[in-house]
């Protein structure tokens, strides 16, 4: 078993695991952290799972864990592995089920003190526009037809049905539209499972806030994302609902052959993958596109639903209620880019889970108004607590592969926070800060209480520290929307 | 370990729980009680669905190995709960072998207490023949 002693401290906020630590490893692991964020990788199975990942065919250069890490399954959540397209695999196990769960920030011209007398109203109506819960239904209906359409076209789909506008969409991460998206590799079930589910949160992490901007880092930044201090801002964080939650399943169950028609050997049966130049491999692609589609379009259509909250709550009674899109980023995704390995410039497949592309300048994917400064790294905090807005740099693209933090990070099991935290005191501890909170049942509230996560400020501190994001934005909870 | 042949344990984000059985049968039917306990949320909640019992599915699978037809009939239970809004609690194991089942599940509604389960996983999945039965532990992504 690996042991801390194994790792060695290769700069201020970056652990190496050598090649040698274990016999199976192709290539060594780096985990993201400050010393106490280190400790706390051995207290579940993070070094485990980050060790894993590093026997994946064609991985190179380094298996990387960012700071919010924690035992997941298969890949450690906050992992990140990129692999050769020629000779590497794909793995459904690095993505998720929760394919394309992710974050889109809206902004508004609206001080958070004007909002104030309206706050109530404004979560009232935004419970009732964004439906959320268990088998919670969506804001939209769409035949089999249609839905091959949405999951072929991504966000261009909404922008067709008048929800979404042109802006949106090249402020959302591969302008809202994954390509090689293959309808035809999604199974009946995992279709049957989406048509009813566009526009709708689900449960469990997911939720919808609204906040004020509470610190601004960089101002060059901070207004070229059109982001001020005082300012009403609102997030969004869901993923692609049971669409995609089966499109893993299908994979990850149907690949179970592949491992040993490939001959491959792998130490978790849920780290199954294919090589991505496959019949297999190209079949997971084509399926999880479209689930990465459909939760870009989800994610849209709530957005519409939270302009058409702003517009009933506050038209009339304020300047300009209206919101634009400041970013939208993936957290669980499979990507090809190019990026530099032993000197040359190669294609791979980036798989993320639990983390986030962080992008500096210059990059020919990013929005022309973003271009010169980078993208926008949208990092929730836990329940209640703040958020960050950060921007992607050219040292994320040296040290990993492009990639930042997710959020907090899970520290206590679900079942020691109802054990330990009583969902009615968080509430009424939330309401005593000021944060209007609506909530499907006390125990869900329990589940994601800021204590059961790693405190969101450290694990910012650590990237911003290792320069693989910077800060630009604090955002505090107004708020909280959970399903 | 309860008298139901499960036992949640440890997981930093998801939910995992260890299930026993004295057969493949039993610790099938084992492991898809514990995940109705965990669906429903709370004791009081599944006995309120087993209580109401107003759904009877009949369930035939086959799969690759033991493990997959594992995590595929408990999907398959999670898939028909979303689809019906309810909670399966009783559970008829007609046949049971390493690569087929054919089951009967009874279930009913719990509604005010639903948690959310994504899907089963293979994470660290392997049924393990013991002196008494079975024994395997499965991840659950919640």
């Amino acid at each position: 078993m690996v042991q801390k002693s194994d790792f060695r401290r290769v700069d201020k906020y970056v652990w190496e695991l050598p090649q040698d630590a274990r016999e199976d490893m192709r290539v060594p692991a780096r985990l993201f952290g400050d010393p106490e964020l280190f400790d706390a990788a051995f207290q579940d199975r993070t070094v485990e799972q980050l060790t894993n990942t590093t026997t994946l065919p064609g991985i190179v250069k380094y298996a990387l864990a960012m700071p919010d890490f924690h035992q997941g399954y298969g890949f450690p959540i906050g992992g990140v592995a990129a692999m050769r397209v020629d000779t590497g695999a794909i793995s459904p196990g690095g993505v998720g089920y929760d394919i394309n769960c992710g974050v889109r920030l809206l902004g508004s011209q609206i001080e958070y003190e004007e909002v104030g007398p309206y706050l109530e109203d404004l979560t009232a109506a935004l419970y009732r526009a964004c439906p959320s819960g268990v088998g919670g239904k969506g804001r939209v209906r769409v035949s089999e037809r249609e839905l091959d359409e949405l999951v072929t076209q991504g966000a261009k789909w909404a922008l067709k049905r008048g929800l979404a506008r042109r802006e949106d969409l090249a402020h959302t991460e591969e302008q809202g539209c994954l390509a090689g998206a293959d309808p035809g590799k999604v199974s009946a079930r995992a279709k049957e499972r989406g048509r009813p589910q566009v526009g709708s949160l689900g449960a469990g992490n997911h939720f919808l806030e609204i906040d004020a901007v509470e610190e601004i880092y960089d101002g060059k930044v901070a207004q070229a994302f059109g982001l001020w201090e005082g300012q009403v801002a609102v997030q969004i964080h869901c993923g692609s609902r049971g669409f995609g939650h089966q499109v893993c399943d299908d994979n990850v169950k149907g690949l179970q052959p592949a491992v040993k028609k490939y001959g491959l050997q792998l130490p978790d049966r849920e780290l199954v993958c294919a090589p991505i130049d496959s019949p297999e491999g190209r079949a997971y692609y084509g399926a999880m596109a479209c689930a990465v589609n459909y939760a870009f379009v989800n994610r849209q259509v709530l957005a519409s639903g939270v302009r058409e909250a702003f517009e009933q709550v506050l038209a009339g009674k304020m300047r300009d209620w209206d919101l634009f899109q400041v970013y939208d980023v993936a957290h669980n995704i499979a990507k090809f880019e190019e990026h530099q390995v032993d000197g040359h410039q190669i294609k791979l497949c980036v798989h993320r889970k639990g983390a986030t592309r962080a992008f500096g300048p210059g990059y020919a994917g990013l929005p022309a108004d973003y271009r010169d400064v980078g993208q926008p790294v949208l990092v929730p905090g836990s329940m209640g607590t703040a958020s960050y807005v950060l921007v992607g740099t050219h040292k994320a693209l040296e040290l990993t592969f492009g990639s930042s933090c997710h959020g907090a990070g899970r520290v206590m099991s679900r079942s020691r926070a109802r054990k330990t935290i009583w969902g009615a005191d968080l509430w009424k501890e939330m309401e005593g800060q000021g944060i209007v909170v609506r909530a499907g049942s006390n125990k869900g509230l329990a589940e994601e209480a800021p204590a059961a996560y790693k405190d969101v400020s450290r694990v910012v501190e650590v990237v911003h520290g290792a320069g693989i994001a910077r800060k630009v934005a604090r955002l505090r909870p107004l708020a909280v929307i959970k399903g | 370990m309860n008298s139901r042949g499960f036992e949640e344990i440890e997981h930093t984000a998801d939910i995992a729980i260890r299930v026993r059985g004295r057969s493949l049968a039993e610790m099938f039917a084992n492991a898809a009680y514990g995940m109705a306990c965990q669906m429903a949320g709370h004791p009081a909640s599944t006995d309120e669905a087993a209580a109401s019992k107003t759904i009877e599915r009949t369930i035939e699978l086959t799969a690759y190995d033991a493990e997959t037809l594992l995590v595929t009939w408990l999907g398959e239970l999670l898939y028909l709960s979303e689809r019906e809004g309810c909670v399966f609690t009783e559970f008829d194991m007609v046949k049971v072998t390493a690569s087929r089942l054919r089951a009967i599940v009874k279930g009913g509604s719990a509604a005010a207490h639903r948690r959310h389960i994504k899907a089963v996983t293979f994470n660290d999945l392997d049924i393990v023949h013991t002196d008494a039965g079975y024994e395997a532990t499965i991840v659950f992504d919640v």
